[in-house]
């Protein structure tokens, strides 16, 4: 039988059933969907992580609290919540940054950050916000534009003025239309004068100023009860220098700390982590999902097995026409296969859609190898599934099949 | 009857048996009949007789468990399953009492479904299906599904489909068993006009009326062709 008829008969009879052969394929349908969404979702997160860090500038070197053993981080995403607990418990001292600066020539800037988040209120409006406390060359960091005023400098740092360099999206949700610059926001119970709004960057995450609230490192250490600072990013002048300003932190911090509250990072490492950490979630969020594409292929052996049985008469008529055993299991095959690579192709579409869709609120990136995985575990899901009833189907005796009640 | 017809079909000694429950049933005890080409045969016999179970094994849809069966010069009875799908397809028409068409599908594409099997194109088979619909007289019936035909034009187009493939014999199980007798009839016409062009008709039948319509009867009881 040549395949455009093997096809046409197989697609008539899936037709005829129609109800049921969606419902089979639904499982497949998911399964593919939830394999491309989750894998989108763990690469996503990767990707995003990645141009975060690429995007801090290569030459970045990062000094944080507590003892990260990189190799001992690989294990799980358990290291990032860790290191969380480590900035809280911080051991390292606003005055290490200048000792830092002045030991060690390779570096360009450098900037300590205290973290806190608060409520964020202006008369009648109040929203969350993350608040950032840093030093005054953090503009040397990262170049912001300024809607209008300015960063902080040197001088409200050292005498501790309570002053907020807001984001774009911080000033239009409190301010609307009224001018920010001047006027008094109270974050917590601490209460700031405005003094420069940052232009909107796009983006969310760590490193877009929308969200955030920039104040001075010294008032961030009061507000949230820290002697300390949660982190040190330093730049080195060149890619070359990124090694000796690692060595030389490490020196130098280690005459004031024990080894274990501080570790010193390159971006290099930190990139080698993150992604080897989120490598693991995505597979594991893929396993995951390919479990349900599994069940889908159970599914669809399911309503085959179904299918030869109610249909035994059909089968046996075919075969008293003349259909060979081998027309028969061919025609069965055809049947399982159209079905889970139709469910596969429309799991794709529904997997990416669903990847576009969720793009809105967090970042996904759609990678061809899981399109191309849940497209052919689906497609062996159908063969694999499928031989069984299909076998079952060419064996029957022609005259038991038609006597079939 | 005309002399010297070439016999297109001869059993011998045909012996069937069926297990059950570890008693051994005969339903043929040693069978033997010659059918000549262009002949029309009715076999007649009490229910139980083993009518059924003849037509099936002559009909390639069952093998015997012991005798031979000749068709056209073949030995079916040692054939496999293979070369038995050949056989039914090319040499066999079998209507069946419960016509046994393909629900949901039209008139044509169900007689053209023997074709489907032998390498015949689709427009060809197509037109053959065609032209075996008109010759049944359902030209006007093409695309309709079963459900939408009444019992006996559902059974027309069972022996349009059995016709399609041009087969040496067509055999029919009680065709007009499931039928009111005017249907029934216009059945029968069917099958005298086929018999008329040439066609060896073996019919299983109940009916006296239709018996009598054929050149010869074979009488089977409790399994053994009676005298
Ligand atoms: N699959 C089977 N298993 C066991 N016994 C069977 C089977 N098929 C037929 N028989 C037995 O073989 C005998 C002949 O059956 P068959 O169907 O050939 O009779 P029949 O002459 O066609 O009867 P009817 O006129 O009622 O159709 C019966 O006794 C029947 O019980
Ligand atoms: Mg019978």
């Amino acid at each position: 039988m040549p395949f455009k008829q093997l096809f046409r008969t197989a697609w008539r009879s899936i037709k005829v059933n129609k109800s049921r052969s969606l419902l089979t394929v639904l499982g497949v349908i998911i399964g593919v969907a939830s394999v491309i969404i989750l894998v989108s979702v763990g690469s996503g997160l990767k990707d995003y992580i990645t141009n975060e860090m690429q995007d801090m500038g290569s030459n970045l070197v990062m000094v944080m609290p507590g003892d990260i053993k990189l190799d001992k981080m690989g294990a799980g995403g358990s290291a990032m919540s860790s290191s969380f607990a480590a900035m809280q418990a911080s051991k390292l001292k606003l005055e290490y940054i200048d000792d830092l600066r002045q030991g060690i020539p390779e570096i360009k800037d450098i900037v300590g950050i205290v973290m806190g988040s608060a409520p964020a209120r202006y008369q009648n409006e109040v929203i969350s916000s993350q608040v950032l406390g840093t030093t005054e060359n953090y503009t040397d960091l990262r170049q912001y534009g300024f809607v209008s005023g300015g960063f902080f400098g040197k001088a409200d740092v050292n005498s501790g003025r309570k002053v907020a360099v807001i984001g774009y999206k911080i000033a239009d949700e409190l301010f609307g239309d009224i001018p920010p610059v001047g006027e008094k926001i109270k974050l917590g119970e601490y209460r700031y004068t405005v003094i420069g709004v940052i232009e909107e960057k796009g983006g969310q995450g760590t490193m877009s100023p929308d969200d955030k609230v920039y104040v001075p490192i010294t008032v961030a250490q009061r507000q949230f009860g820290q002697s300390n600072i949660g982190i040190i990013f330093a730049e080195a002048k060149s890619a070359d220098d990124v090694a000796r300003v690692v060595s030389q932190s490490e020196e130098i911090l280690k005459r004031r700390l024990d080894a274990d509250e501080f570790t010193v990072l390159d971006q290099k490492e930190i990139l080698s982590t993150v992604s080897g950490i989120l490598n693991t979630l995505t597979i594991a969020l893929g396993g995951i999902a390919a479990i349900s594409l599994l069940v889908g292929g159970i599914g669809i052996m399911n309503m085959m097995l179904v299918s030869v049985t109610e249909r035994t008469r059909e089968i046996g008529l075919r075969k008293a026409l003349g259909a060979k055993p081998e027309v028969i299991m061919a025609q069965f095959l055809t049947e399982a296969v159209m079905l889970s690579v139709g469910g596969g192709i429309f799991g794709i579409l529904l997997g990416g859609g669903g990847a576009m869709l969720l793009s809105l609120f967090m970042p996904t990136t759609i990678t061809a190898w899981s399109v191309a995985i849940a497209f052919i575990v689906s497609a062996a899901v159908g063969i694999i599934f499928g031989v069984t009833p299909a076998k079952r189907a060419s064996e029957l005796s022609p005259i038991e099949a038609l006597r079939h009640e | 009857m005309t002399k010297n017809k070439k016999v297109v079909l001869a059993a011998k000694n045909v012996i069937k048996e069926y297990q059950m429950e570890g008693l051994t049933v005969q339903a043929l005890r040693g069978v033997s009949l010659e059918i000549e080409e262009g002949e029309f045969v009715a076999i007649i016999g009490p229910s139980g007789s083993g009518k059924s179970t003849l037509m099936h094994i002559i009909g390639c849809l069952d093998i015997p468990t012991s005798g031979e069966i000749l068709l056209d010069g073949h030995q079916v009875s040692k054939m496999q399953e293979r070369s038995l799908a050949e056989i039914r397809n090319k040499k066999i028409g079998f209507v069946f009492q419960s016509f046994n068409l393909l629900a949901r599908t039209s008139a044509l594409e169900n007689v053209a479904l023997p074709l489907s099997y032998n390498g015949t194109t689709e427009d060809e088979a197509e037109e053959l299906a065609k032209k075996a619909l008109i010759k049944v007289g359902l030209g006007e019936r093409l695309y309709h599904h079963p459900n939408q035909l009444s019992g006996g034009q559902q059974q027309r187009v069972a022996i349009a489909r059995a016709l399609v493939t041009n087969p040496t014999i067509l055999l029919g199980d009680e065709p007009t068993g499931n039928l009111d007798s005017k249907s029934g009839k216009e059945v029968m016409e069917i099958f005298h006009d086929l018999h008329k062009q040439g066609k060896t008709i073996i019919l299983v039948t109940h009916d006296d009326k239709v018996a009598d319509q054929a050149d010869r009867k074979i009488r089977l009881k409790d399994g053994l062709v009676a005298k």
